[in-house]
């Protein structure tokens, strides 16, 4: 039985699977807000009838809240729903709950959310990644088929190789951005998760397309349709954790071994991504979280001298650090004076990973690299600051900056955790992304993660 | 003696029916916080979409303005903290706004036709409203995101006359192109104005900027304050300081807001939500299609083909709707002078009568032609001629008509008037027989019996002469 035939069971299973999920919710903490009990009893038709899902909590849902994982939106209900999540629904399923993140989207393990702690099911010692961790750790505990998150620079992709599932970011623009609570809104946009990568391609399809909500929105275009046989692979890897090392020479041979050709390519750009990526992601940042002020919703301080307090108080009470020290580093990079210097020259790199990336789909169908170059660490882990944490964003970010569609797969395990491998394609070329992790999955199926199952539903 | 430079920053509301990025009503004067959405006011996750309305408004005046037209129009965020911002920037045009380096030309007070640069057209949203109530603040998101044109000038205006007429061409310019009412009382037009002075030929001095005016007189009264300001300050050998002042219209003062040095760095960047914008050429038809002739060309047109005295062609150029009454109704009566002096006079004497605009009033430019040339054609005098447009006003029917029922046309031959003289004369026969005796002081009396009877239609000379010949 494959999964999403046992998903739509769901309603007339509902106490076998709550006997299943509640253990496993209290160990991972992976939703904010978690109401499977609430979940209407649905006559729905549509491709995704009767299938419950999570949202990461950064994206809207009317009646649900919309916290972003921070003190500052703790108690905010949506009034609507974001474009994506409305699509999805008017397919047939419906939304379980409100996934953890780090707050609005700000980090790299799920540990920078405000609200709550979520801890990797396959070692609970361990973060699930981020920033969309709980929606990755709620499909890899199998508490729902399918979550959505969003990826600015990795956010869907690198919390889903930490979890050991399929973690798919569009091209820039296919999956409208409208309800979603804007980091850097020129790189980012929703992603969706799960360890049934047709499902990925059923959500894709019925949540794509223009939407009068958000004027970047774009209708897929179709590539000219060929077999992927080329596949790139970058010459030089350093830095590379052992075990993700065995991983990725492993998946090399698995994919030679199905006969794709790898070419070998370098990306002389790779280096100045994450500084790039990190330069235009928190200018957009402090202008986009500006918003939160604390007057018309959203934390604020019980008494106040006047607006101007009440707005410096609100954003000090409400932000958490890292979020304070993005605004502060965006703020200084749009300085007047200082433009050339930081965020036009980001610009530039942007532009010149876009060229770079080109000329690799000039030579190959796909470019294949690791997600993210270690498996899940552990809370707190001290081997990997907050700047290493960043650094190690450079395979992922360069989608995000050059707009173009990626896929998280995973690729195998390395004691014990799961390892994700990524294909990246150009842009609108969605479907190799799945042809080629499809054939993957055929000599390397995915790992289910100790201790979950589908079996509640027998 | 120094010169004044003046230099304007003028916003106008846009008549677009929705708000610049979402579709709430841009409706002045509603409950506070009822034309609002997600979009408006800030909530996470929304997006801005552009109302093309607002862009084809803001392409049409930088188009009349005679700037050069952006091919690619672009959108960026201005930054910074105000409790009435939703998203504490305001979405504007830094980079590459709809026009850029126009020209107009407006009437001075003297009479001499000057011309400002514009430096640039850019659209922009507007901010909410802060209401001080006691110890509360409270905040009117009402406003926020109505679609505002910001139109820059150079510094090219030299009093604060001149700025005053250039404010009122303006708003008369913005008028004539349907794309805002331009009234200032009501904050649909602003004007930031910057004010510097110099000694003739020196380049230019420090400058202030001078917020809150809400009126063209305190525009001109501001300007006219800052130059004597400045004058004694420098007169006293002190230097002037790049600052932001406020006009206290109760003092007839302005004082010091902000100086540069704490001045807000807006960290201008390109907004990603908003795609550039590059027209296309039905865009660019509908934008030639909303031009039409400017006031002044209008006015020094008008003026030479009527052969209309200046205040005439002032008065008749005012707006639009009351340029085109005049042009049909002086084309079809042929006399543009008497059509003007009438719009000028007794009309608007019935407009108030009534409490009516020339718009909603039952005078149509046919019916004004047509008094007049009844009166140009000697069928009424002028007397007549203001009881038949009372007339209009009461019954709303032709002078024509109201001529034939209420049978005022004028008495033009001797056989039309014969009896009148006739029974007048019967019934003041003693009168008569004094007269004819030789007392001449009556004869007076007589003809203004003759006038009454006719009821004012005949000619007092007619009546005269035929008084004079019966006797």
């Amino acid at each position: 039985m494959s999964a999403t035939i046992a998903w739509k069971q769901f309603q007339a299973k509902k106490e076998a699977y709550l006997a299943y999920a509640r253990p496993w919710e209290k160990k991972i903490a992976s939703f904010l807000t978690y109401r499977p009990e609430a979940s209407p009893v649905t006559t729905a038709t549509g491709p995704l009838a009767g299938l419950p899902f999570g949202v990461k909590d950064n994206i809207a849902v009317d009646g649900f809240p919309l916290t972003c994982g921070s003190k500052m939106l703790a108690d905010l209900i949506s009034p609507y729903d974001a474009t994506v999540v409305a699509r999805i629904k008017a397919a047939g399923a419906f939304v379980i709950g409100k996934t953890n993140l780090d707050e609005f989207g700000m980090g790299s393990s799920t540990d920078n959310s405000a609200l709550g702690k979520t801890h990797n099911p396959w070692d609970v010692t361990r973060v699930a990644g981020g920033s969309s961790g709980g929606s990755a750790a709620a499909v890899a505990a199998g508490l729902v088929p399918f979550s959505l998150g969003t990826d600015t620079g990795g956010s869907v992709r690198q919390p889903a190789s930490f979890c050991g599932v399929y973690g798919f970011k569009p091209t820039y623009g296919i999956l409208s951005r409208y309800g979603l609570t804007a980091y850097a809104s020129s790189l980012e946009t929703p992603g969706i998760l799960s360890s049934d990568l047709e499902l990925v391609k059923t959500i894709f399809e019925v949540a794509q397309g223009r939407d009068v909500h958000d004027q970047t929105s774009l209708d897929a275009e179709t590539l000219a349709s060929r077999p992927v046989k080329t596949i790139a692979v970058l010459a030089d890897l350093a830095d590379l954790d052992p075990g993700v090392k065995a991983v990725y020479e492993h998946t090399l041979n698995v994919l030679k071994d199905l006969g794709f050709v790898l070419v070998p390519v370098s990306l002389p750009t790779l280096d100045y991504a994450v500084p790039a990526y990190y330069t235009i992601a928190t200018a957009e940042a402090s202008a986009n979280l500006a918003r939160f002020n604390g007057i018309r919703y959203g934390h604020r301080p019980v008494y106040a001298e006047n607006p101007e307090h009440l707005v410096r108080q609100s954003r000090t009470d409400g932000f958490g650090d890292e979020v304070k020290t993005r605004i502060m580093v965006g703020t200084y990079v749009l300085r007047s004076g200082f433009q050339d210097q930081y965020y036009t020259k980001a610009q530039k790199v942007r532009t010149l990973i876009g060229n770079d990336l080109q000329k690799v789909f000039d030579q190959a169908d796909l470019l294949l690299s690791p997600t993210f170059p270690v498996p899940a660490f552990v809370h707190g882990d001290k081997t990997m600051n907050e700047f290493q944490q960043k650094l190690a964003d450079k395979f992922t970010v360069t989608a995000n900056l050059a707009g173009v569609p990626a896929l998280s797969f995973p690729a195998g395990l390395s004691g014990g955790l799961p390892v994700g491998m990524q294909f990246t394609a150009p842009a609108f070329g969605e479907a190799r992304l799945f042809e080629a992790a499809a054939a993957f999955a055929t000599r390397v199926p995915v790992a289910a993660c100790p201790g979950t199952s589908l079996d509640w539903s027998k | 003696m120094y010169q004044t430079v003046v230099g304007l920053e003028i916003h106008i509301h846009l008549n677009t029916k929705t708000k610049a990025f979402c579709s709430c009503r841009a409706e002045f004067g509603d409950e506070p916080n009822t034309n609002v959405c997600p979009v408006c006011l800030g909530y996470p996750g929304v997006l801005p979409v552009l109302n093309e309305e607002a862009l084809i408004q803001g392409y049409a005046v930088a188009r009349a303005l005679g700037c050069e037209l952006s091919k690619r129009t672009l959108f960026d965020r201005k930054n910074y903290f105000y409790p009435d911002m939703p998203k504490n920037y305001q979405i504007t045009q830094f980079h590459d706004p709809v026009g850029q380096n126009g020209k107009i030309e407006f009437q001075a007070p003297d009479g001499t036709v000057k011309t400002v640069r514009i430096h640039d057209v850019h659209l922009e949203e507007d901010a909410g409203k802060m209401i001080h109530a006691g110890d509360m603040t409270l905040c009117d998101y009402n406003r926020a995101g109505y679609s505002l044109l910001e139109v820059v000038t150079e510094p090219d205006l030299t009093s604060g006359e001149d700025a005053e007429a250039f404010l009122l061409a303006f708003q008369r310019l913005v008028r004539y192109l349907g794309v805002s009412d331009g009234n200032m009382d009501e904050g649909s037009m602003k004007c930031d104005t910057n004010v510097s002075i110099r000694k003739a030929g020196d380049k230019l001095g420090t400058k202030v900027e001078i917020k809150n005016l809400n009126s063209t007189r305190f525009i001109k009264k501001a300007i006219e304050f800052e130059t004597k300001r400045q004058a004694t300050a420098l007169d006293g050998g002190q230097r002037l300081v790049q600052e932001t002042r406020l006009w206290n219209e109760n003092r007839d003062v302005t004082e010091s807001m902000r100086t540069k040095e704490g001045s807000l760095d807006y960290r201008y960047f390109p907004e990603p939500d908003i795609p550039p914008f590059a027209p296309d050429a039905t865009f660019w038809k509908t934008v030639e299609g909303r031009q039409v002739e400017l006031p002044l060309a209008r006015r020094q047109r008008l003026v030479a083909a009527f052969g209309l005295s200046k205040e005439q062609g002032d008065f008749v150029t005012e707006s639009r709707f009351l340029a085109d009454f005049f042009e049909e109704s002086a084309r079809v009566s042929g006399n543009g002078i008497a059509i003007a002096n009438w719009l000028m006079g007794d009309v608007q004497k019935e407009l108030n009568h009534f409490s009516l605009t020339l718009e909603s009033s039952p005078l149509t430019p046919a019916r004004l032609a047509q008094l007049q040339a009844l009166l140009d054609s000697g069928r009424i005098h002028i007397k007549i001629a203001k009881q038949l447009l009372d007339a209009v006003f009461e019954e709303k029917k032709d002078p024509e008509v109201l001529l034939k029922e209420k049978g005022l046309e004028a008495i033009t031959t001797e056989e039309q008037l014969a009896p009148i003289v006739e029974q007048v004369f019967a019934k003041h026969a003693a009168v008569v027989a004094a007269v004819q005796a030789g007392d001449g002081r009556q004869r007076g009396f007589l003809v203004g019996q003759v006038m009454q009877a006719t009821g004012g239609r005949a000619a007092p000379a007619m009546v005269n002469a035929m008084v004079t010949k019966k006797l």
